[in-house]
């Protein structure tokens, strides 16, 4: 029992090893080399080249400006989301988790084109519109900028934030804010100096997590960064190793071992900081409800900007991209518009060879990638969880490097590795290389099932005689199936949208639907786009809407009902 | 200082249905003694000490502390819960969990505007106060379930409030430790001379720790005494029942004989301690375990003695509790550890009429 589950981990390590350290060490191995074909000689010279390059201190002042900015608006939003939500009387109170989940339907790149159409300075519909109206001579909108950048990416992170300041927030004991109004302080200082301060590891890693996020992000740099030669890293990088330019693959891997490294580092500072954050909350004992603050005359202004931002994250996206698909060329909305609408654009799209090839291979990757994730999530996560064997902290720590991969950096480290393969410019690079990539999110849901699994349940199904399997059987899958079907919904999703890993990889014939939509956003080709674009978004839709019915279909049905614990 | 609560109302909406959680109580909380309300969950004590600290809103009525109407519907005065100068030790300690032990009790002093030297003080006189030194400058949450009540207490205590307020802050202690923290809490309120309004659930940490008891029931206060009236003397069946463990005899009154009241049960006559009641009019008889004394066998008599079979006798430790039917009652009686009685065995028990207590039906 022993050596079988000590031989099953080191299968694991050994897999998830292959997957996430050798990308990484295949990276550091390129970025000492002349080249992709000049594998083995050791030089320096591409560290001389990348960090002495004159380009690169511009890059960085606008990556820092860039990250920083998306991440302190993504993190102050989500506190103030969060704190209306669970401590104030705000009406519509449906609206914030909606807020949480929609964004995850729509692919970042789509979000970033959707802006594009809206304030891009020539001929963006709101700086028209606006135009029109007050008889302007210039766009008062530029999204092409660095400001109009942290905007969007900022709007696409705030979410992430949300889910872990709104919990963290909801589980503060009321108390502590109480005692501190009965000795003497008012709401003002009682925020500032308990309420706060209280949540600051939950504040902190929502930053962290922001931070690494925008670093990787490749979609807002590339739509909105590109037009108005605003470079960030993840820009920079990818024009070294872009075909056409003269790609540097030795180059872009010695810069990009620097933006790893510093990931890798602010991973572990989260993962400190969400271990850490367990000691600072305290749960009350009694279920008392939170005290509502009451807002008072600002009820009302403050629901119409909480719903202001709904419309803006959601409904006015996909309106535009649905919009745009319809109008023969970018028009101000108008009776003449709407009489020119036509299906021409969608039509164009599923005669096109191209697209429907990236359609196809994106549902494949989706599914088959999804289910092959999730196998192997699921032997991650009992180990982790179940079995505890010495070496299933090294597993844990190996699973979870891949949270701080910056997409195209580890693309970088990937190619070097499948160059020498015969799965170069496959499918099955992107497959392993997805998998690699998305496994934290197959572990986490899993993980989290497998700990709602309490070993006395397994044991007192073996006490009453049942045998191993048929414990396993009865008990144990039966349980973990909302979290198995959750971590398939995450990956599927996650797979079906992947750009920055993809952007890398792909190569003709292995074509991804956010690759094609870069594509035509490259051609300015963007009616075809939009309805491409609606035709992701729709598929993310029906597997989110999926995951909730199948979701509640086990609360409800399989699993005890919560009145009958209580 | 005195709290006076006059017709002090609130209810709550929960899942539909509309619950009185107080329904116009009236209460005088005597100056510089312990108060507790007592009840079982859900009573309403705990809303209405939320209610003293402004925590809760009520929805009528009238709180004043000391000279100062602190809420009052009728006048449209809402005092915040900030400027009532009050001190509270919560049920969860609510100690905060980024600060020192030294900011945690320096806190109350700082709101206040308390120059730097006084804080430390009145901070490190305060940690004195409670046994509390040495551990000035550690993490607050670091610090044992004792030690953190202790914290909570010189936090209360600091800033001199003209009243202290505990919402059950010995019900996360273990049973052992809650008994000594009671008791050191009894000594330090006893030094103080503060009025304190206290709450529980438990029955022996409010006849231990008060001066009064007021005993509270879905929302109304039923009865207010020392702890000796309401354990002895109480008015109400409720109260008798809740403060203690009770044998309760329906029972009818006959009338008075000398300075006893008699009455009439399905165990015969019983002389009790002497209660204005109506000849022929229905109350309950409160006999408390340990004032059953048992006997071998049948004894005569015609008053205050049952005889009865023994149907259980359980050892728990310092006495025999045992269970004892007598015509179609089972009634608990106490007997020492050296008892020869066995189960299945007769006996009888005398009770002196000062330990029968007369309670309403």
């Amino acid at each position: 029992m022993k050596d079988r589950s000590a031989r099953l981990t080191y299968v694991l390590i050994a897999i998830v090893g292959a997957l996430t350290v050798a990308p990484v060490a295949m990276l550091a191995f390129g970025s000492f080399t002349a080249g992709l074909d000049a594998f083995g000689q050791f030089t320096l010279a591409k560290y001389v080249a990348a960090y002495t390059d004159p380009a690169l201190l511009k890059v960085l002042g606008n990556t820092v400006i860039f990250v920083v900015g998306s991440t302190v608006l993504a993190t102050v939003l989500a506190l103030v989301l969060a704190y209306l939500n669970t401590r104030t009387d705000i009406p519509g109170k449906f609206l914030f988790g909606v807020l949480a989940i929609v964004p995850m339907m729509i692919p970042h790149v789509l979000f970033s084109v959707a802006w594009a159409l809206l304030a891009n300075p020539s001929n963006g519909l709101i700086n028209r519109m606006l135009m029109d109206a007050f008889a302007l001579d210039s766009a008062p909108f530029d999204i092409y900028s660095l400001p109009g950048m942290i905007l969007v990416e900022g709007l696409l992170n705030m979410p992430i934030a949300y889910l872990i300041i709104a919990p963290a927030m909801a589980s503060f004991d009321v108390a502590l804010e109480e005692s501190s109004r009965v000795f003497g302080a008012g709401t003002w200082r009682t925020l500032l100096r308990i309420t706060l301060p209280v949540l600051r590891p939950a504040i902190l890693a929502a930053f962290v997590l922001g931070i690494v996020r925008s670093l990787a992000s490749y979609a807002v740099p590339r739509v909105l960064g590109m037009p108005g030669r605003v470079e960030v890293l993840a820009t920079y990088l990818f024009e070294m190793i872009s075909v056409g330019f003269s790609p540097d693959y030795g180059k872009a891997a010695a810069l990009g071992m620097s933006a790893l490294a510093t990931s890798i580092v602010l991973i572990w500072v989260y993962r400190t900081l969400t271990s850490e954050g367990s000691r600072f909350v305290t749960i009350s004992s009694r279920g008392w409800r939170p005290t509502v603050v009451p807002l008072g005359r600002l009820r009302g202004p403050l629901f119409v900007l909480v719903a202001l931002l709904s419309f803006v994250v959601i409904v006015l996206p996909v309106a535009v991209l649905a919009y745009t698909s319809f109008v023969p060329y970018s028009m101000v909305p108008s009776a003449q518009a709407f009489a020119q609408m036509s299906w021409r654009h969608w039509t164009e799209v599923f005669a096109d060879a191209t697209s429907l090839l990236a359609l196809r291979n994106s549902l494949f990757l989706a599914v088959v990638g999804a289910t092959l994730g999730v196998m192997l999530s699921l032997f991650v996560a009992y180990v982790i969880v179940k079995l505890r064997t010495r070496s299933a902290a090294l597993l844990e720590s190996l699973t979870y490097l891949s949270f701080s991969f910056p997409g195209i950096v580890i693309g970088v480290g990937f190619m070097w590795f499948f160059v020498h393969t015969p799965l170069y410019a496959t499918l099955t690079a992107l497959l392993i290389g997805y998998i690699a990539t998305y496994l934290p999110y197959g572990v986490r849901p899993l993980a989290s099932a497998f700990v709602q699994v309490h070993a006395h349940l397994e044991e007192s199904s073996l006490v009453c005689g049942a045998s191993r399997l048929t414990t396993m059987r009865r008990i144990i899958v039966p349980l973990l199936i909302p979290g198995i079907v959750s971590a398939w919904i995450l990956m599927a999703t996650m797979f079906l949208r992947e750009l920055t890993l993809s952007v890398v990889l792909s190569r003709p014939g292995s074509e991804v639907l956010a690759v094609q939509i870069l594509g035509f956003a490259d051609d300015g080709l963007w009616g075809k786009l939009s309805a491409l674009g609606i035709v992701m978004i729709a598929i993310s839709t029906a597997l989110v809407l999926l995951a909730g019915l199948v979701g509640k279909w086990f609360a409800t049905g399989a699993r005890p009902r919560p009145e009958a614990n209580a | 200082m005195e709290i006076r609560v006059e017709g002090l109302t609130k209810h709550y909406v929960a899942e539909g249905r509309t619950v009185k959680a107080l329904d116009r109580v009236d209460l005088t909380i005597p100056a510089n003694r312990i108060f507790t309300l007592l009840g079982p969950s859900g009573c309403g004590k705990t809303t209405l000490l939320r209610c003293i600290v402004g925590l809760e809103t009520p929805d009528d009525g009238e709180i004043r502390i000391g000279d100062e109407v602190v809420w009052s519907r009728a006048r449209g005065i809402a005092v915040p819960t900030e400027k009532r100068g009050l001190g509270m030790v919560f049920q969860t300690y609510a100690i905060w969990p980024h600060m020192s032990v030294f900011d945690n009790v320096a806190y109350p002093l700082q709101v206040r505007g308390v120059e730097r030297a006084t804080i430390g003080k009145k901070v490190a006189a305060a940690l004195h106060f409670v046994q509390l030194e040495g551990v000035e400058q550690r993490s607050a949450t670091r610090l044992s379930g004792g030690q953190q009540q202790r914290v909570a207490l010189a936090r209360a205590l600091v800033a001199e409030p003209k009243v202290i307020l505990f919402d059950e802050p010995l019900s996360n202690l273990d049973a052992k430790l809650r008994e000594e923290t009671r008791k050191e809490l009894k000594r330090f309120l006893g030094e103080l001379n503060i009025t304190a309004v206290y709450v529980t659930h438990d029955r022996v940490e409010a006849l231990a720790l008060s001066d009064s008891i007021a005993v509270m029931r879905a929302g109304s206060i039923v009865e207010i005494g020392s702890p000796q009236k309401i354990y002895f003397h109480a008015d109400h069946r409720f109260v008798a029942d809740f403060i203690g463990r009770a044998n309760l005899i329906p029972v009818t009154v006959r009338g008075s004989s000398g300075e006893f009241t008699v009455v009439d049960s399905a165990l015969g006559s019983f002389a009790c301690a002497p209660r204005d009641l109506a000849p022929g009019s229905a109350a309950t008889l409160c006999l408390r375990p340990e004032f059953l004394h048992l006997h071998e066998g049948s004894v005569a008599g015609d008053r205050n003695v049952v005889t009865g079979r023994i149907e259980s006798l359980a050892f728990v430790g310092e006495v025999y509790e045992a269970e004892i039917r007598a015509a179609d009652l089972l009634l608990l009686a106490r007997t020492g550890p050296d008892t020869r009685l066995r189960e299945g065995d007769t006996v009888s028990f005398t009770v002196a009429p000062e330990h029968c207590l007369l309670v309403s039906a």
